[in-house]
């Protein structure tokens, strides 16, 4: 029999993750539900997961790679440009998607219980499948211009999951202040474009370290994503050991999941009255 | 094992009024900067001014298979009671417990996404309305053959009729198997015929065994034919708990508004006006008799032919006419003198409910059906067996005799 209590003055500091658990059934049919009609009626259908990515690239190419000529290391700059980006645009889409995931969901939350946590962990598994075309198409690319992946790349699952973890920590904030303040419809956008170039993507992270001063290349590794793209990058290519900075984003990451999930809880209980 | 579906103790749910819903940085920030400087003058304490609590001091028990109605004026609590114990919004004080697996149906269809098909929304719907997955799949076609929609279901929803999908979301609602179930009465939006549909199937949902129901609802009717016990709440307080007749004979009584057995100097355009629309009393008897009186008053010289009582019952279907027309009537020609109609209704024979009384109208300044004027309840008369129960009673009842004889 199950039983349930809910008492005012209790409980405020409980995840309640075992619950979690059991909708796991709920968060999978939600991600099918977003996957299904994200390319319901398009003509090209899965093949804007390829495209979008392509289009950034190239751009970056002809502007970092060809005008600019970033020092990448001897890698050819299209494979070093997606290594990061794949990662990145993880992150950015987890992002968009977050921050408005509850309020657009909010028929559900004002009449039916749920975890709603729920809500923007689907939406990770939903960038996922973007996220395996974009690392689809790197290792296409390594192909085509013949680069052999590093030994290091035993570590990739490692800095793959590190990039979830990531986008959910900060996706997960997202979604529950724009719940209470919705002026972070706003901040997102903005956000994910200033990332773009705070991050290591088209550009080599020691280019940062060595010009800049040293409280600014802090400040540059409070970015979450900073570490894990450097991260990424030298476990596929082996170019640019981990810098000891990296670690200020790692760190940043465990203490932004775990603040996150705790103020989701805090922002759940009045969510269906402030939706 | 506790025989105590739901235990509620000293629920309340405070709410701040006049506040955005959610509040923009700027109010926040202020807000900070007020606590942090212990400023607590500013606008903190207004707020707290504001303060409003949709329930207080809730005290209730409900046993395993009881069924329990919650009744009340609109703004009484009762959406906030229902909201609190399906968990969709947490109390601001006291606690409650619920024994078994809830389900609550405060809208069918939530979650439908009108891209995805009538499949892939059963399983959508089923999923956020807290199924399994395999319990959805283990039901699915039971499901699509209650609904009716066998040929459209890899059709994506949008294609459908509104009906088609009432359907779809009340066949997946119905084949839950909760032990608790929470209805609001929302749920009995939509056509006559599906308003009977849902009280139908409620109704048997809740004389199988085990099954707990807390109802929600304005149709009297519909709470004493389901539930057995019910709640009266009155401005967040509970007024009254205890049968469901006992609940509702007591809150008609508080609730004056809900008497229309009377109606003075209503005016009906800007010629006519009705002086006088009453009925002898509020609550008949099933075959008793009552008195009507209908007093009708014409500024100008205004030529009547026709007079008839309208009877509607609580789908807005018109079901019985009294026919008032009369030579003597012909002869009046109102102006400024009144025409007095009075009358009595033999041994009148609908089912138990609430019914409502309009007046149609034929003169020369005053055309039209006006409805709504007046409502009675029939209530049950005494009677050696128990009644069935109304939904599966038709309209009337036939005044009939018989005789079984065993010896033949």
């Amino acid at each position: 029999m199950q039983r349930t209590v809910v008492d005012a003055g209790k409980g405020k500091l409980s995840l309640n993750l075992r619950e979690l658990l059991h909708y796991r059934d709920l968060f999978w049919v939600l991600a099918y539900r977003d996957l299904r009609v994200r390319y319901a009626q398009t003509f090209l259908g899965l093949f804007w997961a390829f495209i979008q990515p392509a289009a950034t690239l190239l751009i970056f190419t002809v502007v970092f790679g060809m005008a600019v000529q970033v020092d990448t290391g001897g890698i050819p700059y299209p494979v070093f440009a997606i290594a990061g980006m794949s990662a990145w645009a993880y992150f950015a889409f987890v992002l968009n998607q977050s921050g408005n995931s509850i309020i657009g969901a909010q028929e559900m939350v004002k009449k039916i219980y749920f975890p709603r946590l729920v809500i923007p962990l689907s939406k990770a598994v939903v960038g996922f499948v973007d996220f395996v075309v974009a690392l689809l198409f790197m290792a296409v690319l390594m192909l085509i211009y013949g680069v052999t992946p590093s030994v290091n790349i035993v570590y990739l699952p490692f800095f793959i999951l590190l990039t979830i973890i990531s986008a959910l920590a900060v996706g997960i904030w997202l979604s529950a202040l724009t719940i209470r303040y919705r002026d972070f419809q706003h901040v997102v956008p903005f956000l994910v474009q200033f990332g773009l170039y705070a991050t290591p993507i088209a550009y080599p992270a020691k280019t940062i370290i060595a010009s800049l001063p040293e409280w600014a290349v802090v400040l540059y590794y409070l970015n979450p994503m900073a570490g894990v793209v450097e991260g990424f990058r030298w476990s596929v290519l082996g170019v640019d050991a981990l810098s000891v900075y990296s670690y200020i984003s790692f760190g940043l990451i465990a203490l932004l999941f775990v603040s996150a999930l705790f103020y989701f809880r805090k922002v759940e209980r009045v969510m269906a009255d402030i939706v | 094992m506790s025989d105590i579906a739901i235990r509620v103790e000293n629920l309340g749910k405070r709410y701040q009024i006049g506040q955005a819903k959610s509040g923009d940085l700027r109010s926040s920030f202020s807000g900070w900067i007020n606590r942090l400087t212990g400023n607590r003058n500013g606008p903190l304490e207004a707020q707290t001014e504001k303060e409003f609590w949709a329930l207080r001091d809730i005290n209730f028990e409900i046993r395993r298979g009881e069924a329990v109605g919650i009744i009340g004026r609109n703004g009484a609590g009762k959406s906030t009671l229902l909201k609190i114990l399906s968990r969709i919004t947490e109390p601001t004080t006291g606690r409650y417990e619920i024994n078994g697996r809830v389900s609550s149906l405060l809208e069918v269809g939530t979650g439908f996404h009108p891209e995805l098909s009538g499949r892939e929304n059963i399983y959508l719907n089923g999923t956020i309305l807290g199924m399994k997955r395999r319990e959805v799949k283990a039901k699915f076609d039971e499901i699509v053959a209650f609904s009716g929609v066998e040929k459209f279901i890899d059709t994506p929803v949008k294609h459908y009729s509104s009906g088609m999908k009432v359907r779809l979301a009340f066949s997946v609602a119905a084949h839950l198997e909760p032990e608790i179930l929470i209805i609001d009465e929302v749920l009995a939006v939509g056509d006559a015929e599906f308003q009977r549909k849902c009280l139908g199937k409620m109704d048997e949902v809740s004389r199988e065994e085990g099954r707990t129901i807390v109802f929600v609802s304005h149709n009297m009717n519909a709470v004493q034919n389901i539930c057995s016990k019910g709640v009266f709440l009155h401005n967040g307080l509970i007024e009254y708990k205890g049968t469901a007749l006992e609940t509702i004979t007591n809150y008609l009584k508080k609730d004056s508004n809900i008497s229309y057995n009377n109606k003075f100097n209503y005016q009906l355009n800007e010629y006519c006006s009705l002086n006088k629309f009453t009925f002898s009393d509020e609550n008949v008897e099933l075959f008793g008799n009552i008195l009507f009186n209908i007093v009708l008053e014409s500024k100008v010289i205004n030529p009547i032919s026709s007079v008839a009582l309208l009877f509607y019952n609580q789908y807005q279907e018109r079901i019985a006419i009294i026919d008032l027309r009369d030579s003597r009537l012909h002869k009046i020609t109102t102006d400024g003198s009144l025409v007095n109609i009075s009358g009595e209704i033999e041994s009148v024979p609908f089912v138990e409910g609430e019914y409502s009384i309009g007046l149609y109208i034929a003169s020369n300044l005053c055309v039209g059906n006006f409805t709504d004027l007046l409502k009675i309840h029939i209530v049950g008369a005494k009677s050696s067996m128990a009644p069935y129960p109304v939904n599966v009673r038709g309209i009337v009842e036939l005044k009939s005799k018989f005789e079984v004889d065993d010896k033949a």
